[in-house]
């Protein structure tokens, strides 16, 4: 896999996961 | 007391069973199969630019205004558009177009139940080892397709055994809608969804560390294969297709122009969030599809066939990735019966939680406007998509099934969509349409949203929908291609789908001649 490949697979990744992490922990707390 | 006011409507047991319900209406086949495909045919990591892209601009919005007008319904007791809509645009003819939102899951759930049924039935015949002698890409095709009945062949001599699936998974999405909102669907997404995370993450960890499974061949690694699907093609992102492509695949993917989020939607309560919820399942979907979908079936592929094979099989689509080439796959991996069963079992989950989803809008129609209980919708639902379901199975090999998926998992989610933006955000207001989606929410939205929401998700719908049909409508309305013997199909398909629409209209006519009293005001 090219460095551009790695790039955006870990680009792509590290959103979501942050999308979700950030999303749970607010419903989360506000439960 | 009057006889006719509405009775208290079933509502979430928890907020994390609606997200659970909500991402498990969201993650479908479609994660696992479709989304690798697409990214794999349209320039790989450069495909995730159009998708996160319409992902911002279009699907979540799109979550926003479903989930807004859901929730707006369900304060009126409507869990389905006929009803939403009659409240949204006071004109006569709202209640009619709201049909279409009728029309779309029941069409739906008469043909995406049957694919269900198969993950199903593979689940099964990896578990037996049933498939267990082939070992070619052909073999698994002719398997395949004895047992969808288009062939008979010593593997399945007749459809008996994908009519008998069919039953069982039929049978199962209706007890789970008969047993209602919260002790039937919600408890299903809250085991299911787990598994489908767990299995996803059980397989994808498998592949990872499958290396180079045969030493004669370096090149076909997981690493390879991983960059099959991420090394980006930049010139790929001048061509059209691929944001077409990408846009596509978030509308699908998110479960938008549904009707079903709507419903879904409709039994919360009037003051519980909407923007977070909404966001924390997309957020979810996603993680199914880019994180755990663009991990298993694309990488073991290439690590299994190559790169050229790969290409030929992504090229022919999500049914022969999952259904041709992961089952041969498996045969050759160690404990392969385990990994298929696990496989086509998560494909099941991620199916069977979709399409109780589609089979939940007719159920609150048929219980709301027309007063029936839970067990007599059930059972007229349950009766009137299995007979529904019949000419799919029957007539497959026709072309029946992917004549449906057309209009109405391509050309009807898109109209249906630019109608619901137009109704919420145009008529409704945006005042109002946007007072309506920030009540009770959790995190508040910034303003420039309003006018992502009125012009932006608008005009990228508007463009879908004008590209869609440049490219492929005209090809399909007059059948280019379509084998003179198939013919009668394509049209009793077409036929089949006017008539479904017919008769939506006449049961909101019906509902709404014989309605019971409904409050004639806007929420200010």
């Amino acid at each position: 896999m090219k460095t551009s490949g790695w790039i955006f697979l870990i680009l792509s990744w590290a959103f979501i996961i942050g999308l979700m992490i950030a999303s749970f922990a607010i419903v989360l707390r506000k439960k | 007391m009057n006889q006719s006011h509405p009775k208290p409507r079933e509502q979430w047991g928890t907020r994390f069973g609606l997200i659970m319900a909500m991402a498990a209406n969201a993650v479908g086949i479609g994660n696992f199969l479709r989304f690798p495909v697409q990214c794999a045919n349209n320039g790989g990591g450069a495909f995730m630019i159009p998708y996160f892209v319409a992902f911002i601009l279009l699907g979540i919005p799109l979550l926003w205004i479903e989930w807004g007008i859901g929730r707006f319904g369900g304060k009126y007791g409507h869990g389905t558009t006929p009803g939403m809509f009659h409240y949204l645009w006071k004109h006569p003819l709202a209640k009619y177009v709201g049909a279409i939102g009728l029309m779309i899951p029941f069409a739906l759930v008469i043909y995406y139940n049957y694919i269900v049924s198969w993950t199903l039935a593979f689940s099964v015949f990896s578990f037996t080892g049933k498939y267990s002698s082939i070992m070619s890409f052909q073999g698994m095709a002719d398997f395949l397709a004895a047992y969808q009945g288009k062939v008979s062949n010593n593997y399945f001599p007749s459809i008996a055994t994908a009519f008998l699936f069919f039953c069982i998974t039929h049978f199962f999405m209706m007890w789970i809608v008969s047993h209602g909102v919260s002790k039937g669907i919600e408890r299903l997404a809250k085991i299911a969804m787990p598994f489908i995370i767990v299995f996803g993450i059980i397989l994808v960890v498998r592949v990872l560390f499958l290396g180079t499974p045969d030493p004669k061949f370096p090149a076909n690694n997981i690493v390879n294969g991983l960059g099959f699907i991420w090394n980006p093609d930049f010139s790929m992102l001048r061509q059209s297709n691929v944001w077409l492509a990408a846009t596509g695949q978030i509308f699908f993917t998110l479960s938008v122009g549904f009707g079903a989020i709507h419903t879904y939607a409709s039994y919360m309560k009037p003051k519980d969030d909407v923007v977070l919820s909404g966001l924390a399942t997309g957020a979810t979907n996603e993680f199914c599809e880019v994180i755990l979908g663009g991990s298993i079936a694309i990488p073991v592929t290439v690590a299994f066939f190559g790169l050229a094979q790969t290409q030929a099989i992504a090229a022919g689509g999500a049914f022969d990735l999952g259904f041709f080439a992961m089952p041969i796959i498996f045969q050759k991996m160690a404990f392969g019966n385990v990994f298929g069963t696990i496989w086509f079992f998560l494909l099941f989950l991620a199916g069977i939680t979709s399409s109780v989803s589609m089979a939940q809008p007719m159920m609150s129609f048929l219980q709301e406007e027309f007063k029936m209980t839970r067990k007599t919708a059930a059972w007229i639902l349950g009766t009137l998509t299995f007979f529904f379901t019949l000419p799919v199975i029957f007539f497959l090999k026709y072309g029946f099934l992917n004549e449906l998926d057309f209009w109405i998992g391509t050309f009807a989610l898109v109209v249906f969509a630019i109608i619901e933006v137009i109704l919420f955000i145009w008529v409704f207001g945006e005042a109002n349409a946007w007072k309506e989606i920030n009540a009770g929410a959790d995190i508040r939205l910034p303003k420039f949203v309003l006018p992502v929401l009125k012009y932006v998700t608008l005009a990228y719908l508007a463009i879908l929908m004008v590209f869609w049909v440049l490219q492929n409508g005209w090809d399909v309305v007059t059948m280019r291609g379509v084998l003179p013997a198939d013919s009668p199909y394509i049209w009793f398909a077409r036929f089949m789908l006017i008539g479904i629409g017919v008769c939506m209209v006449f049961l909101v006519r019906i509902a709404w001649q014989k309605r019971h009293i409904i409050q004639q005001r806007i929420p200010e």
